[in-house]
């Protein structure tokens, strides 16, 4: 028989696992960490030349014109300068979520020591996400008998759009960095990602479904609910960094406290770790995941407020979900985790754009990891916990930074 | 107090729960690739029958121990040997329970009926679970049913080992392995 690691004999017992298999294990997750060595590199060395190799491309069309003896209208570059950064946050949101899932998979499974997906492209089921992908382009739409279909067809969309939204005003790394730039950045975020919850209603009450309809009620409850504690502890944060623009923010928490730990405003004492955690549970809940995913239980509703949805139209409330998750982990490395900041400046040799990433997936793993430890909490117990722990909660958090703050000044 | 000391409590064993995933997050995975790795069976694990027609002596002690009646055979007397000639064996796996009290029962040396490791078993159509030996025509060729689920024995050897792991592929038992 096989003389491999699998070749097992006997039922599988956890505390029974060789030392040797775990330190394969664990070395495996070391040489993999070696690997990913280069692409720090990669982007070091790039640094900020893709942003400036757009501006010499503009240069250079300049240069271009003005030998073939005519100017470019300076209205055609500013119309490229703005379409460009739109460019990037669509083609952004349509393959973050790809990889966003391929990573739950794998958490997922790896956190219930299975594999996950290990076939489609040849890497630990790398491509299974775009062959899931293809696999909803192709499946049948299919729309109730009795469905309002107007609310049924628009209500994905309406879920989607603000998603997309969202994303404008936020600095991917850099303060320049962010697609535009909004003095009430975080302001418009919040407002904006707010939209969704019409859509979830839409499709509840479109689809024509008992389980639809409860799922769009719990779900609306729930985002509007969680949506005030959320916004409340961030108040600490814009009352310290003095406005609501998000690169303000970030630039906020430049330099280091005593030369060693980052002024960020996660490690500002007991009022920051409240704030941070406030947040990250909230943005749990806005995003409808595992502790508070009432709004798809799927042992009461089947599947909540997508329950009839099927093919492209399902992609795209998945796709909604997943933004939102990459969108409160980006507010959150932006808010409380110093954005593209690097954690010591002797690491600024890596790209800020770099640092941003590592942030946000960082987080995206806390989201993950938190989906698959938790079971769902009730109906009562999740309104409870909203309104009569978290929102005390985060409005002592801040009279406390108020008090800090009267106190310094 | 009692509130904070719930509040502390509560967030502790949040804290042990994630603590507990995160443990498993880096636990091997129990996960077995079939087919391209396989388990060790035991060796008294009770697979599919193998026949050999050469060693049997048709003495259908086999046919009567067999307590589903799968198993089928017919002969004729040689009249020069003063022995019996198998003319053909048959066993239906529809109806055959594993039990080996065909092999038990099995007088030969050695046993010309026996269970081997082999559970890959698939049969697409009913007439398939009738698996049947003759002597006196020439063996059955590879299209015949009598092959049909040999091939399906050596999938793991065709489709190779698997790419995405380094452990080595474990071939199951060599085809052709019922009618040799």
């Amino acid at each position: 028989m096989a003389k491999g690691p699998w070749a097992v004999t006997g039922p599988w017992v956890p505390s029974q696992t060789p030392a040797a298999l775990r330190r394969r294990y664990f070395m495996s997750f070391v040489v993999l960490g070696v690997l990913l060595l280069p692409i720090v590199g990669l982007v070091a060395y790039l640094g900020d030349r893709p942003w400036r190799l757009i501006e010499d491309v503009f240069a250079l069309s300049n240069k271009a014109a003005a030998l073939a003896g005519f100017q470019i209208p300076a209205w055609h570059l500013d119309v490229l300068a703005t379409v460009l950064p739109f460019v990037f946050v669509i083609v952004l949101m349509q393959v973050a979520p790809i990889f966003l899932v391929w990573w739950e998979m794998k958490i997922a499974a790896h956190i219930q020591i299975r594999m996950g997906p290990m076939w489609v492209g040849r890497f630990h089921g790398a491509l299974q996400t775009i062959a899931d992908g293809i696999k909803l382009l192709l499946k049948e739409d299919i729309v109730p008998r009795g469905a309002d279909r107007k609310l049924h067809f628009w209500a994905p969309v309406i879920v989607v759009a603000p998603a997309y939204v969202c994303f404008a005003p936020i600095p991917f790394g850099k303060t320049g960095f962010a697609p535009i730039h909004l003095d009430v950045g975080l302001l418009f975020v919040l407002g904006v990602s707010g939209l969704s919850v019409i859509g979830l209603l839409m499709a509840g009450w479109g689809s024509n479904s008992k389980y639809s309809v409860l799922g769009g009620l719990r779900a609306a409850a729930q985002m509007v609910s969680y949506e005030i504690p959320r916004v409340i502890a961030l108040v600490p944060v814009v009352m310290w960094a003095g406005t609501l623009s998000l690169g303000g923010i970030m630039d906020a928490q430049a330099g280091l406290w005593h030369g060693v730990l980052p002024r960020w405003f996660i490690f500002y004492p007991v009022v920051g770790q409240i704030a941070f955690i406030i947040y990250l549970i909230s943005s749990i809940a806005e995003t409808n995941r595992t502790p508070f995913d009432l709004a798809e239980a799927e042992s009461e509703l089947t599947s909540g407020f997508h329950t009839e949805y099927s093919g492209m139209k399902w992609a795209m409330f998945f796709m909604a979900e997943y933004a939102y998750m990459f969108l409160a982990c980006a507010l959150g490395a932006v808010l409380f985790l110093g954005g593209g900041a690097p954690i010591h400046p002797s690491l600024s040799f890596i790209p800020s754009y770099a640092w941003f990433f590592l942030k946000v997936f960082a987080l995206v793993f806390v989201f993950i990891w938190v989906r698959w430890t938790y079971p769902r909490m009730r109906v009562d117990r999740l309104m409870e916990f909203c309104w009569k722990f978290l929102l005390p909660w985060a409005l002592v958090n801040v009279a406390l930074a108020g008090f800090v703050f009267l106190m310094r000044s | 107090m009692s509130y904070f000391k719930t509040v502390a409590v509560t967030s502790w064993g949040l804290v042990k729960g994630l603590g507990i995933t995160l443990k498993y997050l880096f636990t091997p995975a129990i996960t077995v690739q079939y087919p391209y790795e396989k388990l060790a069976l035991s060796d008294r694990y009770r697979g599919a029958l193998a026949f050999h027609p050469d060693i049997c002596i048709s003495c259908e002690m086999c046919v009567r121990a067999c307590p589903s009646n799968c198993i089928s055979l017919e002969a004729k007397r040689n009249e020069e040997t003063k022995k019996k000639d198998l003319a053909w064996y048959k066993i239906d796996f529809g109806k055959c329970n594993y039990c080996r009290l065909c092999e038990e029962i099995c007088p030969t040396k050695p046993k010309s009926v026996h269970h081997t490791k082999e559970y890959e078993l698939t049969f697409s159509d009913r007439s398939d679970f009738v698996q049947e030996w003759k002597t006196s025509v020439p063996q059955p060729a590879a299209s015949e049913p009598g092959q049909i689920w040999s091939q399906h024995l050596t999938l793991g050897q065709k489709l190779g080992p698997n790419p995405t792991t380094n452990a080595s592929a474990t071939p199951s038992s060599p085809a052709g392995m019922f009618h040799d």
